[in-house]
């Protein structure tokens, strides 16, 4: 029973932390960026590079990992979500190809095979029966600070309230002077580094391989359609519910059984209640 | 209907040709062109279901695979002659059409893309958990009876098939269904304004899509001899049948088809430079752009440069 609590507190922070970032796009943007999980992926596969092959301290390969899912974040917008000027299915559509297409280019780059991350912080303590690795609690631990902090920024700072006038409506931010070119930028930076950051702990949770953006993908896109738009409790408690179950039915059903659960939480919810469990009015 | 005798000479000529074709080529290029047909069939029966009403489905490989799924299941299984198992897997892909038709009664857009790819995602997990014994788990099956022997017979049947969906298709396409269909995807409220049940039509662009999508996962795994849950649920598999209607042209029946054999050759070719999974990046690459730049597809950029050629003849 601890063993189950202790594990699922574990992944439902990293899975809240993987989340936040597509919560961000799709609620200042009302984007799906199924391209989402190729950050994840970028953050993964520079760490690996820099602190695994090139042996960088691992501080330093966290940051580049960062910096890369920012460029990366940043470019997707500007080259092609911009262009499309908010035909949402297209940019769903052309989003999804280039998932596809990064995939091939790590491919290209690292060959297909999976390859294994070294712990990022070595070590391993037991509490009530579980094992947890230094590595997940740290993740965890992160995942928390990042979460609290992006709270703050979007209550608290000028820009953060930007970010939620944007997303309230965009068309009344424009009049009340509010850049949304701007704000839309910026969010999209957010939310790359953010995938990047949840990127590098995935892959030392699970391992690294070109199809590792797949799973993520459908987490984030689990939990913000569940936790509804522009909901940052929404996402935590969603994150926490998808956390749990996966726990709950891999201890009880079948590990093969994970991921059913958050498809039949996807397609219920969006059938029954399009708007989320706690999203605001709309659609 | 707007059906003129050239259309007809065109068709003729295409299916006259591509018959005559095993007598010139070898049986390496025919190979080819049966994976080029199977990805056209699939193509065209996700532009019914989605490239015209505007549903855009990223279940589609959902749909196939049921109707692969079930014909060898039947097939290998309960040893059911393929005259019975193929039709009864045709019958369980509209089935599956019908359950992914339901949440396009509430949602569209993003939101029914994603409900889709769920499905695609929930069928994968469940295919290799539940009955193991009857889809063969996560290895899948092999050792499916297979129709024909050889290149060219293969080749024959699988063109028929194809050539018999387009036709087919192309001549419902034209008709005042049709028609209704593709206003659908342009402006829904105005259809069910000029007094149309656009569920009935929507019911109906679903059922097709399934029909064909079905008719060809079944013969399909009848030609491989063999399936396996990665390869058919595949976001890698989706992305082949969405390009392939993406780069030829949506909401024509042409396009499909040839974005798909466009898409096998230029696979084919590109096979001795990049043998891996790298070709998905030329690809998406291609795909990518075209889909930004001209959203219309390759089909688009000819006819235009068709009016063009006539214009400089006639002045």
């Amino acid at each position: 029973m601890a063993q189950i609590i202790i594990q699922g507190l574990l992944l439902s922070g990293l899975y809240a932390l993987i989340a936040m970032g597509f919560t961000l796009i799709f609620s200042v943007g009302r984007v799906l960026n199924l391209a989402y999980g190729s950050y994840l992926m970028i953050g993964g596969y520079v760490y690996f590079y820099l602190t695994q092959l090139l042996g960088v301290p691992k501080i330093v390969g966290i940051l580049m990992a960062t910096v890369a899912g920012c460029v990366v974040g940043l470019l997707i917008y500007r080259l092609l979500v911009k262009q499309l000027k908010g035909d949402h299915v297209a940019i769903e559509i052309s989003t999804l190809i280039l998932a596809v297409v990064l995939q091939a280019g790590i491919v290209l780059l690292f060959g297909d095979s999976s390859k294994i991350l070294l712990p990022i912080v070595p070590g391993v303590i037991h509490v009530g029966g579980a094992t947890v690795t230094f590595s997940i609690l740290a993740a965890t631990i992160i995942s928390w600070v990042i979460l609290i902090g992006i709270y703050i920024f979007i209550r608290k700072t000028h820009t953060g309230r930007a970010m939620q006038a944007v997303s309230m409506d965009a068309k009344g931010a424009a009049i009340s002077g509010i850049d949304s070119d701007r704000i839309n930028m910026i969010t999209w930076g957010i939310s790359g580094t953010l995938g990047a950051v949840a990127g590098v702990f995935f892959a030392s949770y699970t391992q690294l391989s070109p199809s590792m953006w797949v799973a993520p993908l459908i987490i984030a896109i689990a939990v913000v359609i569940v936790g509804g738009i522009g909901s940052i409790i929404g996402t935590l408690v969603v994150a926490h519910i998808i956390g749990f179950m996966e726990i709950l039915t891999t201890a009880i059903l079948a590990p093969e059984m994970r991921g059913v659960f958050t498809m039949l939480l996807i397609i219920g919810v969006l059938v029954i209640r399009p708007r989320g469990l706690f999203g605001r009015e709309e659609l | 209907m707007d059906l003129r005798w050239h259309h007809f000479a065109l068709w003729a000529a295409f299916i006259g040709g591509m018959l005559a074709l095993p007598q010139f080529v070898s049986s390496g290029t025919l190979r080819t062109i049966i994976f080029a047909n199977y990805l056209a069939i699939f193509a065209i029966s996700w532009d019914i279901l989605s490239g015209r009403t505007g549903y855009i489905s990223f279940g589609h490989p959902f749909l196939i695979g049921i109707g692969a799924y079930t014909t060898a299941i039947l097939t290998k299984r309960f040893d059911i002659a393929v005259e019975y198992a193929i039709p009864s897997a045709v019958l369980m892909t509209m089935v599956g059409g019908l359950i992914l038709f339901l949440p396009a009664l509430r949602i569209k857009g993003s939101y029914f893309a994603l409900v889709t790819l769920a499905f695609m995602e929930l069928i994968y997990q469940l295919v290799q958990v539940i009955r193991p014994d009857l889809t063969g788990g996560t290895r899948g099956m092999s050792g499916i009876p297979t129709l024909t022997l050889g290149a060219r017979d293969g080749f024959y049947l699988s063109f028929s098939l194809m050539a018999a969906i387009a036709l087919s298709m192309w001549l419902l396409m034209r008709t005042r269904l049709g028609t209704a269909l593709s206003a659908i995807g342009m402006n829904e409220e105005s259809v069910r304004g000029s007094g149309l049940s656009t569920t009935r039509l929507k019911l109906f662009a679903f059922l097709t899509g399934a029909f064909v999508a079905g008719l060809g996962g079944a013969f399909y795994v009848h030609y491989l001899g063999s399936i396996a849950p990665r390869a058919l649920f595949d976001i890698n598999f989706l992305f082949t049948i969405l390009v392939a209607a993406l780069i030829g042209g949506l909401s024509t029946v042409i396009g499909p088809m040839l974005g798909a054999f466009f898409l096998t050759f230029l696979l084919e070719y590109l096979r001795p430079y990049l043998p891996g999974a790298e070709r998905y990046f030329i690809y998406g690459g291609i795909a990518l752009l075209l889909y930004m730049y001209e959203p219309k597809g390759i089909l688009h950029l000819f006819s235009r440069g068709l009016d063009r050629w006539r214009e400089r003849v006639s002045s």
